[in-house]
């Protein structure tokens, strides 16, 4: 008879602890705390209330309430947290979540059944959790004769290429982007440029036939859209005179562009479906053609990595469409202008006497202003308003807006068929390019004619 | 700071450039072609252009390399080259190339170029754009009309081939 698990001994279970806490000991001396040191050589401290944080200090006001608000709103400011959270990769990937369970749901309505129901009770609103442990937990299997540097690179690559894509979109007024570039609408260009050749790189190292196809497939596609892609945003470019993403939506506060330049906007929208592989330009991955194309090889977590940078890719070309033509964060507010007083001196609220008990300050937001003392207030139109409620206004809109475009995205997959590889070519070498033109010309003649531009209403 | 930078961006380009000519498989000397046309760009980063850099990025490594990957990947490499041992061309070219950059070098340094300043502003591409739309305007409509050539060469090619897929469709 044998036995899975040994007898349980006292001396066995003792040594075991023993040997764990010396290893974690040994390896933390010998590696960790000089690679801490390492680190923090080359951080910038924050400087909180005149104090350096050390890491001593952090750890010792985790535990005192009254620094526990400076510590968290110095998070907040900091570069790791745009990167990592608000503008950057969490709030990106949230929104991709969200998109995945939305795209299920809603196509499962569109075709008459009823979609994820059982997961999370609630019309299977844990599928995605579900989804994702799986994958996880599911073994990489990666084939025989595939080139397996390339192989093991190129989901990483994918999902890198979409978070920087992710990091030029900029999201609420004030600054809340990662990288505010000069130039940012060429960088978005040139982060495009990635994509078709991290997709042909993982096609061709899988060693398969039906990657290869697929990558080819999206090599075609991904490079002959790229071209109307480019050319229906120098309308706008022609239009605003800056590159600057911004600036470009700053530009948008009385009308947004889709009203001048639809044909732009019709046009951007359908290379931007070519460029995303999605119905009815899905050829890259035609499930009843080629398997799933030049994702067939991927398992486990490197396909969940690949789909999760799809859908990163789809977020933020639906941003960039919705800050191009949409305007961005502008919309009407939703708050109430706050009294000067309020926020600078403090109202006095007066008992039934008539003597003043209370001072009153707005509670605002006080996780998005850098210091109460300190509240910026700033005008739009005649009103005026804190940063924060600027900051949150901008993003109900930009989410709004975005939210939108992603289910006009979302929504050709339930209602088109898939179309052949040379009537796609034809689209984008022909049609689209011409249309992209004339665009052009419209813009140009816009600017000539004084109605926009420089010398107009702008 | 800048100099370990610009240190970290030389060695990668010239390593990758190396690389790019020492491989044996010609798709990872493609993707170290790739990587030199990225330092370069990383150079003119460095050197507060940020346009021209974008502009490397998007044609070079966007679809230049891309061009060259595609290509690299449809042909089988024994068809088209035959492999050559021969230490003497080597030894060779590394002294060609020695002789070229000492002479260029010799050249930059005796021109009178020996310092740079940097803290000077970096040059608006909003002033090229309108350079190029004033005085220099004959230059911007002959690069139109090349382009423009260009562009409708390849849609001839490209129309050419599609009656004969038509042809066969029909058949």
């Amino acid at each position: 008879m044998s036995v899975i698990a040994p007898k349980f001994r006292l001396g066995y279970f003792l040594k075991g602890i023993f040997d764990n806490a010396f290893w974690i000991l040994t390896i933390v001396t010998l590696a960790g705390i000089p690679l801490i040191q390492i680190v923090l050589f080359y951080m910038d401290l924050p400087v909180i209330d005149g104090e350096l944080l050390t890491a001593f200090l952090a750890f010792t006001w985790l535990f005192n309430p009254t620094m526990q608000v400076p510590l968290i709103k110095s998070l907040l400011y900091s570069d790791l947290f745009r990167i990592a959270a608000f503008p950057g990769f969490g709030f990106a990937a949230l929104i991709a979540a969200g998109t995945i369970f939305v795209e299920r749901k809603m196509l499962a309505k569109l075709q008459l059944r009823v979609g994820p129901f059982y997961c999370g009770k609630i019309e299977g609103l844990l599928q995605l959790a579900g989804d994702g442990l799986k994958l996880i937990s599911k073994e990489i299997i990666i084939p025989a004769k595939a080139d397996k540097p390339l192989f093991w690179a190129a989901p990483v690559l994918f999902v890198g290429t979409a978070a920087a894509f992710v990091a030029l979109i900029p999201v609420a007024p004030g600054g809340w982007v990662v990288a505010d570039l000069d130039v940012g609408l060429l960088a978005v260009f040139a982060v495009i440029g990635f994509f078709p050749i991290i997709t042909i790189l993982s096609a061709w190292s899988a060693n398969s036939k039906f990657p290869f196809i697929g990558g080819i497939r999206a090599l075609h596609q991904m490079v002959s859209f790229e071209i109307p892609l480019i050319l229906s945003l120098l309308s706008v470019v022609i239009l605003t005179g800056t590159l600057n993403l911004s600036e470009i939506v700053e530009s948008q506060s009385n009308f947004p562009w889709i009203i001048f330049l639809p044909i732009s906007a019709i046009v951007f929208f359908t290379a931007m479906l070519a460029e995303l592989e999605r119905i009815p330009f899905d050829l890259p991955e035609a499930e009843s053609e080629i398997v799933a194309g030049w994702l067939t090889e991927f398992s486990g977590m490197m396909y969940g990595l690949v789909q999760l940078g799809s859908y990163l890719k789809l977020y933020a070309f639906a941003a960039l469409f919705v800050i191009i033509f949409l305007g961005g964060w502008t919309g009407p507010m939703f708050w109430p202008p706050l009294e000067t007083e309020l926020i600078t001196t403090g109202t006095p609220i007066p008992n039934f006497k008539g003597d003043p008990v209370l001072t009153v300050f707005a509670p605002g937001l006080p996780l998005f202003d850098k210091d109460p003392n300190e509240w910026v207030l700033q005008e739009q139109g005649e009103l005026q308003y804190t940063s924060g409620q600027l900051l949150i206004n901008g993003v109900i809109w930009f989410v709004l807006k975005t939210v939108a475009v992603i289910f006009f995205i979302l929504l050709p997959r339930g209602v088109f068929p898939r179309i052949r590889i040379d009537m796609l070519l034809h689209i984008g070498w022909y049609k689209l390019i011409g249309l992209a033109f004339v665009n052009i010309f419209i813009a140009l003649g816009l600017v000539y004619a004084g109605v926009l531009g420089p010398g107009g209403i702008m | 700071m800048a100099d370990a930078l610009f240190l970290a961006i030389s060695v990668l380009t010239i390593g990758s450039a190396i690389a790019a000519l020492e491989m044996r498989s010609l798709v990872y000397g493609s993707i170290a072609l790739m990587g030199t046309l990225g330092g370069v760009a990383g150079f003119y980063v460095m050197l507060d252009s940020p346009f021209v850099a974008m502009f490397q990025l998007a044609v070079y490594v966007g679809s230049i390399a891309v061009l060259i990957l595609f290509t690299v990947m449809l042909v089988k490499r024994e068809l088209i080259f035959k492999k050559i041992e021969d230490p003497k061309r080597k030894f060779a070219g590394i002294g060609l190339m020695l002789i070229v950059i000492l002479a260029l070098g010799a050249i930059i340094m005796d021109s009178g170029i020996k310092s740079i300043s940097t803290d000077s502003d970096p040059v608006d591409f909003r002033e090229i754009g309108g350079d190029f739309l004033t005085y220099y305007w004959p230059a911007l409509v002959l690069m139109a009309l090349i382009l423009a050539g260009s562009v409708m060469g390849a849609l001839v090619l490209a129309r050419r081939e599609d009656t004969v897929e038509n042809e066969q469709r029909t058949d």
